[in-house]
C-alpha cells in the first residue's frame, strides 16, 4: 500500500471536503438557533408581561418542563430507532389508576405501613410500564407491525386498563408521603420533580453515550439492516427501547398522579401528551428518521413547550388559541428541522 | 389481508388442506370474520336483528367507512393524516356556524342556507386538506407530525368558534328530512356512503388519478421518472382525505341536529386508519382497495355493536380492539414475509 | 475450453452506416453538476448525432448515471448548456422529456411493483375516454408492442412477481411505447441472457436504422465493439475523450478508463493456496436464488465469483454469512460446520461480510466513521466490557486501523454522509480490521468509488490474502475478478457452470460458460422432470 501513488486528488474531493465543511457550519448555526428562539421568547413574553421573568415563574416553568422532559426522554428511546410511542399516554393513566390503587389498598387505616405501600406503587406502576414496553417492543421487532399500529393497539389497551381499574373515576387518598417524594419534597431547596429529572436525564445521557445498549440504539435507527449485517441483535435492543420508553413513562405516571395526589384515568389525555412529548423530542432535533438525536434535544424541546405555553397562560393567550398556536409552530419547527440536515 | 393470491388456485377436484388455506387467502380473511361474527350473533343475540339495531350499525359503519376511504387515500400515497377526527369537529361546528348565520339573517332563505352551511363545511376540509398536503408535499414534512399540527389547529378553531358548546339552529328540513330521514327505510346516510365508496372506487380503478396514487406510493422514483407530477396528486390525497372527512362531519351533525366541536375526536381518527389497514391498505404505500376498507369499517362497526350487546363493558371493548388490530396486522406481514420467501 | 467464436451468435449486420458529421441530435456544453460532498459531474461535453450509437464508456461513478439523467431530465444540470434539435433547453422536466422523444432505460428500474406489466408500460401517458382509463385499448397496445419486441412477458403479470431479466424487457417495452427519437439505454444486457441479448442488438439496429439517436452505457467490451459508432469516456466526473469505435483497442479504452495502465491498476497479488477456509456443499437458498452450488476457497488466495447481475452470485456469499435463508445445503468455515447461521456468529468465527450497497446494508450514515467502523466489534473486550463502552480504548483501535486505510481526512469523528464512495468504503474495510477476521466476504467492493481507492481497496486484499486470510470476491467487473483471483467460479442462473484457474481466466471463457451453462440447466431440469 506504501508504494501506491497519490492518485489525482481533483476538484472533486476538495470540493467535497469544501461542502461538507459548509454542511458542518450549517448544521452548528442551526442547532444554536433554537436557544435563541427560546431566549427571544421569553423576552418577548416578559415584555408583555414582566412577571415571566420573575423567580417564582421561572422557577416553575422548570419544574413543568420536567415532566415533558421525562416523557421526552422516553419517546427519544424509541424515535431514535425510526418508531415513536403513541401509547405513552394511555400507559400514563393506567400507571396513575394502578400505582394509586395499590398505594390506597396497602396503607393501614392508621397510616401504617406507607414505606411497603409506596415501594409497591412505584414497582407496580414501573411494573406495569415496562410491560406496555415489552408489549410494543415483541410486536415491533419479533412481528414486524409498524410502530404506528403496535403502539396504536397498545393504547387501547391500556386505555381499556386505566378505566376498567378505577371504573372511570380518580383513585383518592393517596398518601401524602409519596406526594412528599415524588412532588413536594425539596432537596437543597430544589423541588423534586426537577431532580428526578436531572438524575433521569443524566442516566439517559450516560446511557446513550457510553453504554453499548445506546450505542446500538443510533446505529439500528440510522440503519437498520446495516446494524443487522454487523451481527447486531437489532431485535433484542429494539425491545429494550420499548421497555426503557415504558418504564420511563410510568416514572412520569408516578411524578404526575404525586403533584394530583390521585390516580387519574385520564391523566394521559388521550393524544395530547403523546404529541407533546414528539413534538418535545422532535423540536429539540430528534430525527423521526431515525439515527439523530440527544438528551439535550428533549430538554430544549421540552423547555421550548412549557416557555410557549407558560407564556401565553401569563398574557392570558385562551385556551383555544394556544392550541392553534401550538399546532402552528409545531409544523413550522419540523420545517426548520428540515435545514438542519438536507 | 387482501387476496394476493388469486392466481393460484388450481381447478382440479380433489380437496386438501393446502387447497382450502389457499382459497381462504384469495377471497380474503375479512369477509370470514365478518360472516362469521354476523352468524354467530343471530344464534347468540336475537336483539341484534331488531330493526333499530341494524339501522344504527348501517350508520355507524357509513360514517366511518366515508372516514376510512379518505384516509386510505393517503395511505396509499405512503402518508397519513392524523387531522380527520379534528377535521369532522371543526366541520361540524363552521357548518352548524354558518347556517345558524345565514338562518339569522335571512330566515326564509332555507335552501341557502344549507347550500352555505354544506359548503362551508367542505371549505373546511379543503383548506386543511391543502395545508396538509402542502407541508407534505412542497416541504417535505414527516406526514405524521404536519397533520398532529392541523388536528391541534382544527380543534382549537373548532373549539374557539363554539366554545366547546353544542351550536343548535339549523333548518328542521336538514335535520329531519335529511339527517335523520329514512329513504325506503335506509338512513340516508347509507346511500352517501355507498355513492361515496362507489366513486372512491370507480376513481382507483377506472381513472389516472387513481393509477398515479397507487404509483407514487409504490415507487416515487418511478413515477417521478414517468412523468408524474408528485407533488400535485400528493396534495390531491391529502385534500380528498380531508373532504370526505368533512362530508362525514356533515352527515353525522344533520343526524346529531347540533354542531359539536367534540365530534370524531381522536377516536374516530384511530378507528379510521384501524379500518384502513384491516381493510388491506399498507403503511408502507401503494395498496389498498376502498371497496375493503368500507367492508372492514363495516366488520369494526357490527363487532363494536355486537359487543355492547353481549354487554361487554366498554373498557374491555377497547382492549379486544387494540389486540384485533395488531394480530391482524401481524398476520398480514407474516403472511408477506412468507410469500416473499416462496 | 470452448473458444469464443463458437459462443451464442449475436453478430448482426450492420444496417446504417456510421453516421459522420452531420446535424446534431443533441449537444450538451459544459454539463456540471454538484451533489452534497462531491462535483459529480465536471465542465462534460457531449453530443449525438441521429441514427448514431454513442457508447458512454467509464468505471462505477465516473459520472454516466448522473449525465444520463441530466439528459432525460431526472435533474437539471447547476452548468452548462443544453441543445436539443437545434433548440436550447431549460428546466427539461422527465415528462417533457419524454414529449419530445427522448426515452430513457434506466438500470434502476422505474417500474411500480404492485402494478402490473401494462399499467407500468402506460404509467405517465394512460391512454382515456371520457377521463376513463381505456384498460383494453392499453392492453391491446401493449401486447402490440412486446410482440414486436419478441419478449416473452405476460402483460397482466405485476412487476413484484417477474424476475429482473423480465423486469428489464418491461423497463425498455416502456422506452419504446411511444415514438423515440433518443433512447438511452443503461447497461441494458447487465441481466439478460444472451439470446434476449442478440434480440435487443438487432433492435437497436433496426432502431439506428430509422435515424434514432442511441447513448448507450455499457462497460463490456464486446458489445462496445459491436454496437459503438463513438465511444466517450468519463472518469471521476470528468470527459477524457470522445473517440471513433474503429480501431480502438481493449487496452487502449481500459487505460483511458484507469486512468492508467493495467498492470498498475491491478497489483500482482502471490496466492499461496493454504487450509481450505470455506467449504461450501449443496448450497441451496430458500428463495431458489441460488442452487446446489458446491465451492471451495482456501486460506491465502482470492477466490472469484463471476456471472451476470442477478445470477445469484451476491446471494451467495450472503447465504454463507447468514443474511439468506437455506434450504438445503453444508458449509464448513476452516473445518467448523455452521448451523443456523446468523451474522452474529459468522463474526464470531472470523467471517465478515462487506455489502455491495453500502447506503442500503452498510453503514448508518448519519453516525460518525468510530462508530460505524466498531460496529461489529462491540462484543470485544477491546470496545466494551460489561456492555459499557470504553471510548479512550475504542477512539485509539479505529484512529489506527483509519490510519492504516488512509482514510482522509483522518478525523473519524465525521458524520459518514458525508464522505465520498471511496472513504465510505474504506469505514466499512475498516470493521473487517476491527476483529479477528480469517475470511473475507466481498460483495462488489469496487461500485461507485474512484480509481484511486480503487487501488488502494485491491491493495488491502493483497495484504490480507498475503497475510494468509481467505478472501472470496463477487464481482460484476469481468477484468476485476480474472486479475485478481487464483481461482474463478462462473455462476449463471442460480448455479455454478464453471471452474476456471490459471490460463482458463478469460473473458471468453467465461461468456463462453453462461451459454454452455445454459444447455447443461436445461439437460438438467428435463432429466427431473
Amino acid at each position: 500500500m506504501a508504494e501506491a501513488k497519490p492518485v489525482d486528488r481533483s476538484d472533486a474531493t476538495a470540493s467535497a471536503e469544501d461542502a461538507t465543511r459548509r454542511l458542518q457550519r450549517r448544521i452548528r448555526m442551526t442547532q444554536a438557533l433554537l436557544p435563541v428562539v427560546l431566549l427571544l421568547m421569553l423576552l418577548g413574553f416578559a415584555a408583555a408581561e414582566p412577571r415571566v421573568l420573575s423567580f417564582g415563574n421561572l422557577a416553575n416553568v422548570l419544574q413543568q418542563a420536567s415532566y415533558l422532559f421525562v416523557f421526552a426522554l422516553a419517546q427519544m428511546c424509541v424515535i431514535v430507532t425510526r418508531g415513536f410511542d403513541l401509547s405513552l399516554g394511555t400507559n400514563v393513566s393506567a400507571v396513575s389508576v394502578l400505582s394509586a390503587l395499590t398505594l390506597t389498598g396497602l396503607v393501614g387505616a392508621e397510616g401504617n405501613g406507607v414505606a411497603v405501600a409506596i415501594f409497591a406503587g412505584l414497582l407496580v406502576g414501573l411494573g406495569f410500564g415496562a410491560l406496555v414496553g415489552v408489549f410494543n417492543g415483541l410486536v415491533v421487532a419479533w412481528l414486524r407491525v409498524n410502530p404506528f399500529i403496535a403502539t396504536l393497539g397498545s393504547l387501547n389497551i391500556c386505555l381499556g386498563v386505566a378505566s376498567m381499574a378505577s371504573d372511570g373515576r380518580p383513585v383518592f387518598n393517596v398518601p401524602d408521603a409519596f406526594s412528599q417524594i415524588f412532588y413536594s419534597g425539596t432537596i437543597l431547596g430544589v423541588e423534586m420533580p426537577i431532580i428526578y429529572a436531572a438524575v433521569i436525564g443524566i442516566a439517559m445521557a450516560l446511557m446513550f453515550s457510553r453504554t453499548v445498549l445506546g450505542r446500538s440504539l443510533f446505529l439500528i435507527g440510522s440503519n437498520p439492516r446495516a446494524a443487522e449485517v454487523a451481527g447486531l441483535p437489532t431485535r433484542r435492543y429494539l425491545t429494550a427501547a420499548y421497555v426503557l420508553a415504558g418504564a420511563l413513562a410510568a416514572f412520569g405516571s408516578l411524578m404526575l398522579t404525586a403533584r394530583t395526589g390521585s390516580g387519574e384515568p385520564n391523566l394521559g389525555g388521550g393524544l395530547r401528551l403523546v404529541g407533546e412529548s414528539i413534538a418535545a423530542a422532535v423540536i429539540g432535533g430528534v430525527s423521526l428518521r431515525g439515527g439523530v438525536g440527544g438528551v439535550e434535544a428533549a430538554l430544549i424541546g421540552a423547555l421550548f413547550i412549557t416557555v410557549l405555553s407558560n407564556g401565553m397562560n401569563l398574557v392570558r393567550v385562551d385556551g383555544y388559541i394556544q392550541m392553534i398556536v401550538l399546532g402552528a409552530v409545531l409544523i413550522g419547527a419540523i420545517f426548520l428541522d428540515r435545514f438542519r440536515r438536507t | 389481508m387482501s387476496g394476493q393470491n388469486l392466481t393460484g388456485l388450481p381447478g382440479r377436484p380433489q380437496y386438501s388442506m393446502e387447497q382450502l388455506t389457499r382459497a381462504m387467502l384469495a377471497v380474503g380473511l375479512l369477509p370470514i370474520l365478518l360472516i362469521l361474527t354476523v352468524v354467530v350473533m343471530s344464534i347468540v343475540e336475537p336483539k341484534f336483528y331488531g330493526i333499530f339495531n341494524v339501522l344504527n350499525v348501517l350508520r355507524q359503519s357509513s360514517f366511518l367507512a366515508i372516514v376510512a376511504c379518505g384516509q386510505m387515500l393517503v395511505l396509499i400515497v405512503g402518508g397519513l393524516d392524523l387531522s380527520v377526527g379534528a377535521v369532522v369537529a371543526l366541520t361540524s361546528s363552521v357548518m352548524a356556524k354558518t347556517m345558524q348565520a345565514i338562518g339569522f339573517v335571512m330566515p326564509e332563505a332555507v335552501g341557502l342556507t344549507i347550500f352555505g352551511g354544506i359548503m362551508a363545511g367542505l371549505g373546511c376540509g379543503l383548506g386543511i386538506g391543502l395545508l396538509n398536503g402542502a407541508c407534505v408535499a412542497f416541504l417535505r414534512i414527516s406526514p405524521f407530525m404536519v397533520t398532529l399540527g392541523t388536528l391541534w389547529i382544527a380543534t382549537g378553531i373548532g373549539l374557539l368558534l363554539t366554545n366547546g358548546i353544542p351550536v343548535y339552529g339549523m333548518p328542521d328540513v336538514f335535520i329531519n328530512d335529511f339527517g335523520r330521514a329514512l329513504w325506503f327505510g335506509i338512513p340516508t346516510t347509507v346511500y352517501v356512503a355507498l355513492g361515496v365508496v362507489f366513486l372512491v372506487v370507480l376513481l382507483q380503478r377506472k381513472t389516472v388519478l387513481g393509477r398515479y396514487l397507487y404509483a407514487i406510493g409504490g415507487n416515487m422514483q418511478a413515477a417521478t421518472v414517468s412523468g408524474v407530477a408528485t407533488t400535485g396528486y400528493i396534495i390531491i390525497a391529502y385534500v380528498l382525505c380531508s373532504m370526505l372527512a368533512s362530508v362525514s362531519g356533515i352527515l353525522q351533525t344533520a343526524r346529531l341536529g347540533s354542531g359539536q366541536a367534540t365530534m370524531g375526536g381522536d377516536l374516530l381518527m384511530l378507528e379510521s386508519i384501524a379500518a384502513a389497514v384491516i381493510g388491506g391498505a399498507s403503511l408502507r404505500g401503494g395498496i389498498g382497495r376502498a371497496e375493503m376498507v368500507a367492508l372492514s369499517a363495516v366488520f369494526l362497526s357490527i363487532l363494536s355493536n355486537s359487543m355492547n350487546l353481549m354487554r361487554i363493558d366498554s373498557k374491555m371493548q377497547l382492549v379486544i380492539l387494540g389486540l384485533i388490530l395488531v394480530a391482524a396486522v401481524a398476520i398480514d406481514e407474516l403472511g408477506k414475509r412468507r410469500q416473499i420467501r416462496g | 475450453m470452448m473458444d469464443g467464436a463458437s459462443g451464442p451468435a449475436v453478430a448482426v449486420e450492420r444496417t446504417a452506416p456510421a453516421a459522420t458529421a452531420g446535424p446534431r441530435l443533441l449537444e450538451l456544453t459544459g454539463i456540471t453538476k454538484r451533489f452534497p460532498g462531491v462535483v459529480a459531474l465536471d465542465r462534460v461535453d457531449f453530443d449525438l448525432r441521429p441514427g448514431e450509437v454513442h457508447v458512454l464508456f467509464g468505471e462505477n461513478g465516473a459520472g454516466k448515471s448522473t449525465l444520463i439523467n441530466i439528459i432525460a431530465g431526472t435533474f437539471p444540470a447547476d452548468e452548462g448548456s443544453y441543445v436539443y434539435d437545434g433548440r436550447e433547453i431549460r428546466r427539461l422536466t422527465p415528462h417533457q422529456a419524454r414529449e419530445i422523444g427522448i426515452s430513457p432505460v434506466f438500470q434502476e428500474f422505474s417500474l411500480v411493483p404492485d402494478l402490473t406489466v401494462v399499467e407500468n408500460l402506460f404509467l405517465g401517458r394512460e391512454r382515456t375516454s371520457f377521463g376513463f382509463l381505456s384498460a383494453a385499448a392499453m392492453r391491446q397496445r401493449a401486447e402490440e408492442v412486446i410482440a414486436e419486441l419478441g419478449f416473452d412477458l405476460n402483460p397482466r403479470a405485476k412487476i413484484r412477481e417477474l424476475s429482473r431479466a423480465h423486469q428489464q424487457m418491461v423497463e425498455i417495452a416502456k422506452a419504446l411505447l411511444a415514438e423515440v427519437r433518443l433512447l438511452i439505454l443503461d447497461e441494458p444486457t447487465a441481466s439478460l441472457t444472451e439470446s434476449e441479448t442478440s434480440k435487443l442488438f438487432e433492435l437497436i439496429e433496426r432502431l439506428r436504422g430509422q435515424g434514432v439517436g442511441i447513448i448507450y452505457v455499457s462497460h463490456r467490451m464486446r458489445e462496445i465493439k459491436q454496437l459503438a459508432d463513438r465511444i466517450t469516456v468519463l472518469r471521476d466526473g470528468k470527459l477524457v475523450k470522445t473517440l471513433d469505435s474503429q480501431g480502438v483497442t481493449e487496452n487502449e479504452l481500459v487505460e483511458l478508463m484507469t486512468g492508467r495502465k493495467i498492470d498498475v491498476l491491478f497489483p500482482k497479488i502471490d496466492h499461496r493456496p493454504g487450509e481450505v477456509g470455506l467449504k461450501v456443499q449443496g448450497l441451496t437458498t430458500a428463495n431458489h436464488t441460488v442452487e446446489d452450488v458446491d465451492f471451495v476457497a482456501r486460506a491465502g488466495e482470492v477466490t472469484g465469483v463471476a456471472g451476470l447481475v442477478g445470477c445469484g452470485k451476491s446471494e451467495l456469499i450472503r447465504a454463507i454469512y447468514g443474511l439468506e435463508p437455506l434450504s438445503a445445503g453444508t458449509i464448513e468455515v476452516f473445518g467448523q460446520p455452521m448451523h443456523h447461521i446468523t451474522p452474529r456468529k459468522s463474526l464470531d468465527r472470523g467471517v465478515c461480510y462487506f455489502p455491495s450497497d453500502r447506503v442500503v446494508e452498510g453503514l448508518a450514515l448519519t453516525r460518525p466513521i468510530r462508530e460505524n467502523a466498531s460496529m461489529a466489534a462491540l462484543d470485544l473486550p477491546q470496545f466494551a466490557r460489561l456492555k459499557i463502552l470504553r471510548q479512550v480504548s475504542e477512539r485509539r483501535a479505529i484512529q489506527e486501523i483509519v490510519d492504516r486505510l488512509r482514510l482522509r481526512p483522518p478525523n473519524i469523528e465525521r458524520v459518514v454522509q458525508n464522505l465520498s464512495g471511496g472513504n465510505r468504503q474504506k469505514v466499512m474495510l475498516a470493521r473487517g480490521l476491527t476483529r479477528e477476521t480469517r475470511l473475507f466476504l466481498f460483495d462488489e467492493p469496487t461500485v461507485g468509488i474512484d480509481v484511486g481507492a480503487k487501488i488502494e481497496v485491491y491493495e488491502l486484499m493483497k495484504q490480507l490474502v498475503e497475510a494468509g486470510a481467505a478472501i472470496v470476491l463477487v464481482s460484476s467487473e469481468l477484468p476485476e475478478v480474472l486479475h485478481l483471483s487464483n481461482r474463478v467460479y462462473v455462476m449463471h442462473r442460480a448455479h455454478v457452470v464453471a471452474e476456471l484457474s490459471g490460463a482458463e481466466m478469460t473473458e471468453q471463457n467465461v461468456l463462453a460458460s453462461f451459454f454452455e451453462g445454459d444447455r447443461s440447466i436445461e439437460r438438467k431440469k428435463r432429466a427431473q422432470a
